[in-house]
């Protein structure tokens, strides 16, 4: 009986948790330029995020294209088709791992940054500071942050893209001995604007789901270091489940 | 401000933190709440600000119900400065988020007005101290010129020396602005120097009340345990 109990109690949780999740969504569209819009803070944190990923930007972009280079030659060289790396290579980034991977590491770097500052916040009493500055901690925290990543991701990923494909180019024609002016060619001719727009596509939901999910872990976290030790783990770990799952429902859409 | 409570309830989920509270602080004047930690006293004054709502009971603002907020200040226990902010842009916070650039004077002469040295206008909160913090706070509580301003714990986590630079400045402030001060705190001494009338919280309801003046000549004697810092069995 008492399993049962926990089961039913386990899922009413759960049921509650996403009926809060939504609401809260519903109200960062309500707050989103009213009653106030913050322009130089949005800014603020827009630079403030850029220029704090960019280092892990390049890497994820330029290591990922290097390996997929290397790995789809292991494959494609036993049916003699290496010629095909550079359209794998430009293809898997743009439609694929340039916005899954980007997602995933902005996730740990940015979206642990956002719930473990916010988090903090509302154990030192910070919310309740903003609210008795009469400033609407929608218009102040959550806003810049969701407009800045949702705006960010798309450049990330066009970044990744780029890095990965001269990653790419650098291991097929330094290391698997390949023509640098045919590579080069064979990526951009086989490229199409619509490979690119679903990757930017996948970046701007990446962005916004990260983003959204790291506020609320934040805003409704525990109380002391161990509430907002797990409001940044469920961030990351809420945040990367609902990429990956999303990723599927995305790519059936442009499929 | 003239603030009436009357019979306040307040509860999270089963447990009543507040279970009668009636009192009233008076305009112009400096009102202490006494009390054990977790007696209720901060949810009573985050309750009074709106930062709460309460199951039943009245608060009644110069005798109405509605208030504008923006004529309340508070002071953080831990002082609740934004860590990604300088200490000017703490203090006039209302004034920079809205994007106003002239705030740099009324700045300084809040910082000299609660003691702060004008070379720590550019700092951020992680560099100063903690009585530094109290100050920086008690600055931005005061930009907006409140008419009525709310101190959670002024002392706490402070030496004597700097808690009596705190009292002092409470008294500074009440003497200077002539505004309503509500202060909770278990310092008996901050109690007796910067108020006029205080109230006893114990279990949710109030045990005590009286001139602070008069604290150390209580009959009550959970107050007197309070006090004394022993349990009521051994009085």
């Amino acid at each position: 009986m008492k399993f049962i109990e926990d089961i039913g109690v386990a899922l009413l949780t759960l049921l509650s948790n996403v009926g809060k999740f939504i609401l809260f969504i519903a109200f960062f569209f309500k707050y989103l330029f009213n009653p106030k819009f913050y322009f130089k803070n949005n800014i603020r944190y827009f630079i403030y995020i850029f220029i704090s990923s960019i280092p892990i930007i390049a890497l994820t972009g330029i290591f990922s294209g290097m390996v997929l280079a290397l790995q789809s030659y292991t494959g494609f060289s036993r049916f003699s088709a290496e010629s095909a790396i550079p359209n794998i290579v430009v293809l898997t980034l743009t439609r694929e791992l340039g916005p899954v991977l980007t997602g995933l590491m902005i996730s740990a770097r940015v979206g642990s940054s956002i719930a473990a500052e916010i988090a903090t916040m509302r154990v030192t009493e910070q919310i309740d500071a903003l609210k008795t500055l009469n400033t609407n901690y929608y218009n102040f925290l959550v806003t810049p942050r969701v407009l800045s990543l949702t705006l960010a991701l798309p450049i990330f990923v066009t970044l990744v893209d780029f890095i990965g494909v001269m990653g790419g180019y650098i291991v097929s024609v330094h290391r698997l001995g390949f023509n640098d002016n045919l590579y080069l060619l064979n990526t951009i001719e086989f490229l199409s604007l619509g490979d690119y727009l679903s990757g930017i596509f996948k970046a701007l939901a990446f962005g916004f789901i990260i983003s959204i999910v790291s506020c609320y872990c934040g805003l409704f976290s525990g109380k002391g270091a161990f509430g907002v030790g797990s409001a940044t783990t469920n961030a990351v770990v809420i945040s990367s489940i609902l990429i990956l799952s999303s990723n599927y429902f995305l790519t059936e859409l442009f499929f | 401000m003239k603030i009436e409570i009357k019979n306040l309830k307040k509860r999270f989920d089963d447990n009543f933190v507040l279970k009668d509270i009636s009192l009233t602080i008076k305009k112009n004047k400096s009102t202490v709440i006494l009390g054990q930690s977790g007696c209720g006293k901060s949810v009573l004054l985050k309750t009074i600000y709106k930062l709460f709502s309460f199951d039943s009971g009245s608060i009644l603002y110069d005798g109405k119900s509605e208030v504008d907020i923006d004529k309340f200040s508070m002071l953080f226990q831990y002082g609740a400065l934004f860590d990604s902010l300088k200490i000017s842009e703490n203090i006039a916070f209302t004034d920079f988020i809205n994007d106003k650039t002239n705030f740099n004077k009324k700045v300084i002469s809040l910082m000299n007005d609660v003691g702060l040295d004008k070379s720590i206008f550019d700092k951020y909160p992680s560099e100063i101290s903690g009585g530094m913090k109290k100050r920086v706070a008690f600055a931005r509580a005061l930009y907006k010129n409140p008419k009525v301003i709310f101190l959670d714990e002024p002392t706490t986590g402070l030496d004597p020396i700097n808690s009596d630079k705190i009292n002092e400045l409470i008294l500074k402030v009440i003497k200077k602005r002539k505004i309503t001060v509500v202060t909770i705190t278990h310092d008996i001494k901050s109690a007796i120097k910067t108020g006029d009338h205080y109230y006893f919280i114990d279990k949710g309801i109030i045990q005590d009340k009286g001139d602070c003046k008069r604290i150390l000549e209580t009959k009550d004697k959970v107050f007197k345990s309070f006090i004394i810092g022993a349990d009521i069995k051994q009085l």
